[in-house]
């Protein structure tokens, strides 16, 4: 449409001969209004092609459709990284998907109602809202194994294998994601008995959890590469106090186990002391006993000779250095012999406890 | 005439531009195209992208529609299981439309209008395929009671089943329950049970953790009287190995047994005496009967 305006406007002002100075200022400011509508118009032309080009990040790919078409074959239909050009909409049009860039999605199908406030506190402090009846319209939950109500929610990371896929076979990819991971979650629920969920084998229900989404995508072929999936799961809040209980009663439980194994082995360490000791000594008194017996016998076939020799001198002899020997040690009394040849009476006060030799006790 | 040219040249190029506008549709990847004519569709749908020829508005009219793969979940309905349990269940589905000849002129290409369709068919599928399962098919820790999977194709089936007969053109690609839930009524009576175990493990807990306790330190207090009475058993075991060895040192002594008895009695002596004793005598034993044949030390008579 311009290009007919300059056809028609252009040559109009090469007939007018300016006669005074005001046409020909009219004429002047005509000519230079044109020039610069050709050159706005060069412009316009210069960015309806220069449109064309875009940029492919690093993490992206992308698809150019020509006339709703894509263009290339195979694999070479995703462009990578880099600078590119297509023709201007409506002949083609680019397509760009995140393929490195990590997704998520949050189930909180299996949660109680929150509101925003209450999302934020809880998230921040821990806090959680007041406890009601639950309500099948608003809150969530999951049903255990065991009939049990706990709930139940997670997050899964993902990213984006197949981009044809993920992008065109499905209207919005990442809503099927969350739906299976909703099924998931109520799937493996469903399978494993409340206790294993809540404190036994958190980590194998994370995982079966996993199993599952990973299984239904790759059921229906979402194009994905599932990277983690985090599971969270609690007891219902109406019976959070009796569920700690339970948590409270097991650590009792451990630790009056923990008590009892440290009784076991203090007992047991100490019957091995002493185990240990009886047979110590056991063996000590066997060498000293068949030491001291050996000793006897070298004595005796030493003092054979000379008893052999004097029976009667022997006897006497050693009578007197072992009363000799004992009589430096002992308290002694010395009670002369009556007139009359009889025996004299003699009291003794005898203490309980004799009191010790004053003179100090000499090895036998 | 350069002019004139130029001119000419543009002139054409609108012109094809707007014969190309009025001529040609796109049908983008992932699309599918119906082309009426006269409000009559042609034989066949485009099913594949890219640019194709009509005749211009008022002939021809085209009709498109997406050919991915939709999210369409049911709002949640109270269904009975054949065991007398209401459930209430919420399920989701991706649907595609199959055969867009037929799907056009069942809902005028109305994606809404089909959900419509697909959710009173969903939800009497459900009906009656839950009525015919238990809860103990949804819930189960045994892998093989569980029917979970089961249920979902059934109802699956079902609802492929009725919208192929009605030729409707959808395909159910996918379907699954997003959510299993009980009245609220039957959450209370569901807490109150669980209470009630939550207690009865309680006190299991407790009495088991005593009992197991008290086994740990009973079996270890037998454990440790065992080990004091092997150790007993062996130290007599070593004595009398000692008085075997001593035994063997006997005969030495048979040589003179007086003097073996006499150096016995000498020894019992010094060992009895050995300290704390207080000993009387009188004159006449040895060796202070010195005393007696004294002479300056003679009794008076």
């Amino acid at each position: 449409m311009s290009p007919e305006h300059e056809h028609d406007h252009e040559p109009h002002p090469t007939p007018v001969t300016p006669d005074d100075a005001g046409s020909q200022a009219l004429a002047e400011a005509l000519r230079s209004s044109f020039a610069i509508v050709k050159i706005a118009m060069l412009l316009m032309v210069v960015a309806f092609f220069g449109s064309g080009g875009f940029k492919v990040r690093q993490q992206e790919k992308a698809v150019i459709l020509r006339f709703g078409k894509p263009v290339g074959e195979g694999q070479k239909i995703l462009l990578g990284a880099g600078w590119y050009w297509s023709y201007p909409y409506p002949i083609d049009e680019v397509v760009k998907i995140p393929i490195t860039e990590i997704q998520s999605v949050d189930s909180t199908m299996g949660w109680y109602a929150m509101t925003h406030e209450q999302e934020v506190l809880y998230k921040t402090t821990g806090v959680e809202p007041p406890a009601g009846p639950l309500n099948p319209a608003a809150d969530g939950y999951a049903l255990t194994a065991d009939r049990n109500i706990i709930h139940t929610r997670a997050t899964l990371y993902y990213h984006i294998a197949d981009p044809m896929r993920y992008v065109f076979t499905f209207e919005t990819a990442s809503n099927t994601v969350q739906n299976e991971l909703n099924n998931a979650l109520l799937y493996t629920a469903a399978r494993f008995n409340v206790d294993d969920i809540l404190t036994r084998d958190v980590a194998g229900f994370q995982d079966a959890v996993l199993q599952r989404v990973n299984d239904l995508t790759e059921r229906d072929q979402l194009g994905i590469v599932i990277d983690n999936c985090q599971v969270q799961s609690i007891a219902p809040r109406q019976l959070q106090d009796v569920f700690n209980l339970v948590t409270t009663t097991r650590e009792n439980r451990n630790k009056l186990l923990n008590d009892a194994h440290s009784y076991e082995s203090q007992v047991l360490i100490h019957a091995g002391a002493q185990a240990k000791s009886i047979i110590d000594t056991a063996s000590a008194d066997r060498t000293r006993f068949v030491e001291s017996i050996t000793a006897e016998a070298k004595r005796f076939n030493d003092l054979l000779p000379k008893y052999e020799s004097n029976p009667n001198l022997f006897a006497q002899q050693a009578y007197l250095q072992a009363v000799g020997q004992v009589l430096t040690n002992a308290e002694k009394w010395i009670q002369p012999t009556a007139e009359n040849g009889k025996s004299r009476e003699v009291r003794l006060m005898l203490n309980r406890e004799p009191p010790a030799p004053k003179t100090a006790p000499a090895n036998p | 005439m350069k002019r004139n040219a130029i001119t000419i040249v543009i002139g054409v190029m609108l012109v094809v531009i707007f014969a190309l506008l009025l001529f040609v549709f796109q049908v983008r990847q992932s699309e599918v195209a119906i082309v009426t004519t006269f409000e009559k569709p042609t034989a066949q749908p485009y099913e594949k992208p890219g640019a194709y020829f009509k005749w211009p508005w008022p002939i021809q009219k085209v009709y498109k529609f997406d050919q991915r793969i939709q999210n369409f979940e049911d709002k949640f309905s109270q269904t009975l299981t054949a065991d007398n349990n209401n459930l209430i269940v919420t399920i989701y589905t991706g649907w595609q439309i199959s055969d867009a000849k037929s799907f056009y002129p069942k809902f005028q290409g109305s994606v809404p209008a089909a959900q419509r369709i697909l959710e009173g068919m969903l939800r009497s599928a459900q009906n009656a395929v839950i009525g015919k399962h238990n809860l103990s098919d949804f819930v189960n820790a045994d892998p093989k009671e569980l029917k979970f999977d089961a249920i979902e194709n059934e109802i699956k089936a079902v609802v492929q089943s009725g919208l192929s007969t009605n030729d409707y053109g959808i395909q159910i690609e996918f379907l699954g329950f997003k959510k299993i839930e009980l009245p609220a009524s039957v959450t209370e009576t569901v807490f109150d049970r669980m209470k009630n175990e939550r207690q009865k493990l309680i006190s299991k807990t407790e009495n088991e953790g005593k009992a197991e306790a008290q086994i740990i330190e009973s079996a270890a207090d037998r454990q440790a009287a065992e080990t004091i009475a092997n150790a007993d058993a062996a130290a007599t075991r070593i004595r009398g190995e000692g008085e075997a060895a001593a035994a063997m040192v006997l005969p030495v002594f048979q040589q003179n047994p007086a003097l073996a008895n006499y150096l016995l009695r000498i020894d019992a002596l010094k060992q009895s005496l050995n300290q704390r004793a207080t000993l009387i005598f009188d004159e006449r034993t040895p060796p202070f009967d010195l005393f007696l044949n004294f002479p300056t030390n003679a009794p008076s008579r």
